[in-house]
């Protein structure tokens, strides 16, 4: 199932790729080989891939339909899909607000929900090391490292 | 005469007070992330490379190095105290050192593999010493052929050997190349992908992706574990944190066999510490007398795998060092911040910059005896962090490396990128496709095409060029050897044992 579902991104990636390969523009110097026939190359090979995947995955399931192995690791896998996808849209919630809340102020709050989450009942520890966290390393990166971040609506 | 002078002249500046000190914090960061699960050495120096930005090459070199072999001494810990191992090279020990920390000898087993390791990274070091300059030698007669072929070697043995299917290791190699190739085309000056993105105009940053796919996706997967409730529990350390008479006397054998192994399968491309370690392993069992001691907590069998993966990372900088090639994910990000200093490892590193080679050489010596003594007596300190709730840590770490990611340009986008990337790794992992051979691909993508075209160009567009040489010829074997192994290695290991069962695997 796995298998049959990467041989599917495969093609279709070849297939974009190969596309935009094509809309690069060319000019004529002294370059004969130009900047297409590597990507022609990659796409081309991407290809082969999917076909060898696709022979793999049918020896497999001729081989070893009995050995369950594969399909229970990835059933007990999809059931929790929900946990990364949630988890994601969080992180990318937290990577919006970067800018504009400011570092300090969007970890706070990044980490408090997924402490809330995942350590679950000790409010106290989770508020302590978000907060913590987040002022305590803007203060060492910016002031002592130097590594700029930023700041947002916070007046420091 | 000269190289010993420039060995020499590399203690005197490994020996810079300054450089003692990276060396310390670097052997120190590296136990650290050994210890850390969520994050390994690729991702543990990805996020460093900001930070070192501003310090001299020869102290920042050597302070990532010394993540990459601290690591190693701390992968083992969590082996034997829970099991895990904290990189994939601990495999091994997790057998025989968690059953020696059941059996209460728990200190015996962290013991063992610091000296171990300490002894083997050593003779590795020694053996990088030797064998790093004849071999760079040799490899100034290459041109972009035989480059070409060399790096489609290292890739292929990568791809081919690291997963469990040739076809998946070869996706993953090829997606690298791919992304690779995303940005300003060198030659030509075209743009290439960015789909008018601006930022993507200097192509994709490896850092990103390597923090991506090591450490945000390993936290998404610890926190889906957390919720399913598989996270392993902690042995706690009981007893004497040294070893018996007895445990030693067995030890040091294996310790000795397992340093030579190890940097032996360090300097081929693609195997790399699991497979040193695994081979340590078995020739351990066959040469002992108590075979069937192993798996019950034989000492042997934490002390010969645990010396092997720390002599391998010498023999992988042989490699690294010499030709700039890398043989695994966390040398490729090695690569990548030689490069980020504007120092290209090759054939003429060692003329050009033998200071930071040397100097970097040589301070290993030191840090492994830093690592000795960092984790004999704090093993107690750094145990402490596995009982770090996860459910804390885990956030944590993708703050942290939102940071790193910040502080390389200052970008949005590539915090965006670096979740997208967090999870293509995390379906990676789901579906078995291995992901060094993607973050190999993305960091030699560059080379490789312009070897490519610069041969070709050489040949006025003949692929001949490429089996025109006797060395062109020798990698092409190799590389056509690696590709097939996966289909050859079950037929040699059928044709050794007992007709018995059948197809198996």
């Amino acid at each position: 199932m796995a298998n049959r579902i990467i041989v599917g991104f495969a093609v279709i990636l070849a297939g974009l790729y190969l596309y935009a390969t094509e809309q690069i523009p060319v000019v004529l110097l002294d370059d004969p080989l130009g900047p297409k026939a590597f990507p022609r190359l990659l796409g081309a090979a991407l290809l082969a891939i999917a076909v060898m995947l696709l022979l793999e995955s049918l020896r497999q399931k001729k081989a070893g339909d009995t050995t369950p192995t594969e399909g229970s690791a990835q059933s007990a896998g999809w059931r929790h899909y929900w946990v990364v996808g949630a988890l994601t849209i969080w992180t990318s919630l937290y990577v919006a607000l970067f800018e504009w809340a400011g570092y300090a102020l969007s970890t706070s709050i990044y980490l408090l929900v997924l402490t809330a989450w995942f350590n679950r009942g000790r409010w106290l520890s989770n508020v302590l090391t978000a907060v913590l966290f987040s002022f305590v390393s803007y203060g060492v990166f910016t002031k002592l490292l130097a590594v700029s971040l930023p700041r947002g609506i916070l007046p420091f | 005469m000269e190289t010993l002078a420039h060995i020499v002249n590399g203690f005197s500046i490994c020996l810079q007070p300054i450089n003692l000190w990276y060396t310390l914090v670097g052997c120190f960061l590296g136990t650290l992330v050994g210890v850390l699960p969520g994050i390994g050495p690729a991702a543990g120096i990805a996020l460093l490379v900001p930070v070192t930005y501003g310090m001299n090459p020869a102290s920042a070199l050597i302070m990532l190095a010394g993540i990459y072999y601290g690591a190693k001494y701390g992968g083992s810990t969590t082996s034997i105290l829970i099991r895990t191992p904290g990189e994939t090279a601990s495999v091994m020990t997790c057998i025989d050192g968690y059953a020696m920390a059941q059996n209460g000898r728990a200190g015996a087993a962290l013991a063992v593999s610091a000296i171990g390791s300490f002894i083997a990274g050593s003779i590795g070091v020694v053996g990088l010493t030797l064998f790093a300059l004849p071999l760079a030698e040799m490899a100034i007669e290459f041109g972009p052929a035989e480059y070409f072929m060399l790096m489609l070697f290292a890739m292929t043995s990568v791809a081919s050997l690291t997963g469990k299917s040739l076809a998946k290791g070869m996706f993953s190699m090829v997606l690298g190349l791919m992304l690779a190739t995303v940005g300003i085309d060198l030659q030509s000056a075209m743009p290439r992908y960015t789909m008018d993105i601006v930022e993507f105009q200097e192509g994709i940053s490896f850092v990103v992706v390597v923090v991506g796919m090591f450490a945000v996706s390993e936290v998404f997967q610890g926190l889906e574990m957390l919720l399913r409730g598989t996270a392993p529990a902690v042995i706690r350390i009981s007893g004497k944190l040294w070893l018996t008479r007895e445990e030693w006397r067995r030890s040091i054998g294996p310790i000795w066999r397992g340093g030579i192994i190890g940097f032996i399968i360090g300097v081929l491309p693609g195997a790399g510490g699991t497979i040193a370690s695994i081979l340590s392993y078995t020739t351990e069992r066959g040469l002992s007398k108590h075979p069937e001691q192993f798996g019950r907590g034989a000492i042997e069998g934490v002390a010969g795998p645990e010396s092997a993966n720390n002599a391998d990372t010498a023999g992988a900088l042989v490699p690294l060092l010499t030709l700039g090639l890398p043989g695994g994910a966390v040398t490729a990000v090695l690569l990548g911040a030689f490069i980020m200093y504007g120092i290209q490892p090759g054939p003429l590193l060692f003329k050009e910059h033998p200071d930071i080679v040397w100097g970097l050489i040589d301070s290993m010596y030191f840090g492994n005896a830093m690592l000795l003594i960092l984790n004999l007596p704090l093993i107690g300190l750094f145990v402490r962090l596995l009982y770090i709730p996860r459910g804390i840590l885990y956030p944590l770490i993708v703050a942290i490396s939102a940071v790193g990611i910040y502080s390389i340009n200052g970008n949005i986008v590539d915090l965006y990128l670096m979740i997208l990337f967090g999870v293509v790794g995390y379906l990676f992992n789901k579906a078995d496709i291995p992901i060094a051979p993607l973050v190999l691909g993305l960091v030699l993508g560059d080379l490789i095409e312009q070897s490519f075209r610069q041969a070709m160009n050489l040949s006025d567009g003949s692929l001949g060029i490429f089996v025109g040489s006797r060395i062109t010829v020798v990698l092409l074997v190799l590389t056509v050897i690696a590709v097939l192994w996966p289909l050859i290695a079950p037929r040699i290991k059928a044709l050794k044992t007992l007709p018995a069962t059948g197809p198996e695997d």
